[in-house]
């Protein structure tokens, strides 16, 4: 069995069998299986397999195990707490006083406070020194400003500003894992009829909604249907088990995609980039440079807004997966090849016969009516031409003939 | 029922009670895991216990990108590996597993030394990857990151494997004598 007589590899109806063929895939082969019987057979082999292996059991783990893993949890539980009180214990050996724990209290206050306070005074010192600089430098750029902008450019560049500020709405920090869960069912049924509005009002009573849904019913082949639900994440499991009661199950799989990483590192560029263009909106506000700066500066900051627009958009669509889980479902029909109506009745088809022969007749009439139509005004015309000289050879040809006879 | 991997988010906030949990639901599998690939049964137990000990230890640096099923066997096949290569046993070729079944009170015990007996016939790399299919039923996608391999030679060798293992069970039980 290879390709070129078939249309899927044996690896791929064995990846059929331990559900590892996406939805479209899987739908795909189990309908190659039914009709291929050595396919099929290659399926029931690799069942048969499978079964058994399954023969090979072993003993259940022992009791000891249990018993065991408990003290050594123990034991570990033992050694860290060691590791974190060796310090405590070397501490109050060297220092009786320090068994108080209103001591320990006071001096860990103390301990605080000196921290912060060394922390503290050279960033203070650092910010009193930077304010001097930046006085400076604003005294000395107001001194060699050439021109200064107007005041109805000053108005537009509050309008600017007022339309850039930032109003959006605060995207809440992932306290949990945020996972994007992902399935897919491929069903087989015997009644397709109201799956499609029965599908639709599983998701609504979820609270989910359709996101695509496509509906095909072939003449004398089997109806399909595939869709794309959206459903919040929480019911994922309770709607993949009404769907799965629809019929026989061919395919299933589930898969959760980890983002808590990139909605992270998303919301930390947009509080950099919100930052940027805080301090971008800051230098427009205290403008003191020639217009053509203010206007570099506006454009960045339209930049930098647009950005932050995009990362916001990324961020909701993220949140967006996250909050609904997305489903492929696939529905397949069990086809029954109906049979033929029963053969026309003799009268009826010499009934039939009658009035094809009539419709023939009066086509006919029609035809050569259109025909003559269509034609006699050429024959009158190379008539009309041609009886002159026929005319004349043919008294030509009796005169000669006469005096013969 | 909570699920596997809120239990072991559950776990890294210190809850012992998620530990206990998750031991019950794997502590046959695991101990299933060693003893199909070893000979001596204490070792079996002791490294299974190793293994829930790592995940003990290594519960803050989980992360949820796979399934817990998958973590979990990752760390056993990794001691496991460790394990036979302190042994100075070639990691790939599992302990030759004992005559007598290993489960008399269960499935027939001709069955179980004929099925076992054929599965140790198969290529040492082919045979890693079924089982990790058939009895930790791991996805091709998991087994091919615990093994570094690619998805493609994960599924071929699974393909090969269980050819040949339909082949040598086609054959009498008589005839399976362990490997010549």
């Amino acid at each position: 069995m290879t390709s070129s007589t078939h249309p899927f590899e044996q690896e791929e109806v064995m990846a059929y069998l331990d559900g590892e063929l996406s939805a479209n895939r899987a739908v795909s082969v189990a309908a190659h299986l039914r009709e291929c019987t050595e396919c099929a057979a290659l399926a029931e082999q690799m069942r048969d397999v499978s079964i058994q292996l399954s023969n090979w059991s072993v003993e259940a783990a022992p009791a000891s195990l249990t018993k065991n893993l408990e003290a050594a949890r123990a034991d570990h539980a033992l050694v860290k707490e060691t590791k974190r009180g060796r310090f405590a214990g070397w501490l109050t050996g060297k220092f009786p006083s320090f068994k108080n724990r209103w001591v320990w209290g006071g001096a860990g206050a103390a301990a605080v406070i000196v921290l912060l306070f060394a922390i503290g005074l050279p960033t203070r010192r650092r910010e009193q020194h930077a304010e001097g600089l930046a006085q400076l430098a604003y005294t000395e750029q107001s001194r060699s400003a050439e021109t200064a902008p107007s005041k109805s450019a000053a108005s537009e560049v509050e309008a600017f500003m007022a339309q850039s500020r930032p109003s959006p709405p605060p995207v809440p920090e992932p306290t949990q894992p945020m996972i994007a869960r992902t399935a897919s069912v491929s069903l087989i049924v015997k009644d397709f009829g109201p799956l499609e509005a029965t599908v639709k009002a599983i998701a609504l009573r979820h609270n989910g909604y359709i996101a695509s849904l496509n509906s095909t019913s072939p003449q004398e082949a089997a109806r399909t249907l595939t869709a794309t639900l959206r459903i919040p994440s929480a019911q994922l499991e309770s709607v993949i088990a009404e769907l799965k009661q629809f019929g026989r199950v061919e395919q299933e799989s589930q898969s959760g995609e980890e983002v808590t990483k990139e909605f992270t590192d998303r919301a930390a560029r947009m509080k950099n980039a919100r930052a940027t263009e805080e301090r971008l909106l800051n230098v427009l506000r205290n403008r003191t440079g020639q217009v053509k700066d203010i206007l570099a500066t506006e454009q960045e900051i339209a930049r930098v807004r647009g950005d932050i627009e995009q990362m916001e958009a990324d961020q909701r669509a993220l949140q967006t997966r996250v909050d609904f889980a997305s489903v492929e479902l696939s529905v397949q029909e069990e086809y029954k090849a109906s049979l033929q109506g029963a053969p026309t009745a003799t009268g009826t088809r010499l009934r039939n016969a009658a009035v094809e022969g009539y419709r023939t007749v009066v086509e006919s009439v029609i035809g050569f009516g259109v025909w003559a139509l269509q034609s006699l005004p050429t024959v009158l015309l190379w008539g009309f031409v041609l009886f002159v000289p026929a005319r004349w050879m043919w008294k030509r040809f009796r005169r000669t003939a006469a005096p013969q006879s | 029922m909570t699920s596997d991997e809120q239990l072991i988010l559950e776990l890294q906030q210190g809850s012992d009670a998620a530990f206990t949990e998750l031991f019950l639901r794997y502590r046959e599998r695991v101990y299933g895991f060693f003893r199909r690939r070893m000979n001596d049964a204490a070792q079996a137990e002791e490294l299974a216990q190793e293994t829930f000990l790592a995940v003990l230890r290594a519960a803050q640096r989980y992360e949820p990108r796979a399934t817990f099923r998958a973590y979990l066997f990752g760390i056993a096949f990794n001691i496991l590996a460790a394990h036979r290569r302190k042994s100075g046993l070639n990691p790939t070729q599992p302990v030759r597993a004992p005559d007598e079944p290993s489960d008399p009170s269960g499935t027939n015990p001709e069955n179980v030394i004929w099925v076992r007996q054929a599965v140790e016939r198969l290529d040492a790399a082919e045979r890693e990857v079924l089982l990790l299919r058939e009895f930790e039923e791991l996805s091709y996608e998991e087994i091919a990151k615990m093994l570094h391999a690619p998805v493609n030679t994960v599924r071929s060798r699974l393909f090969r494997a269980r050819m040949a293992l339909r082949e040598i069970l086609a054959t009498t039980p008589g005839n399976l004598g362990g490997r010549k």
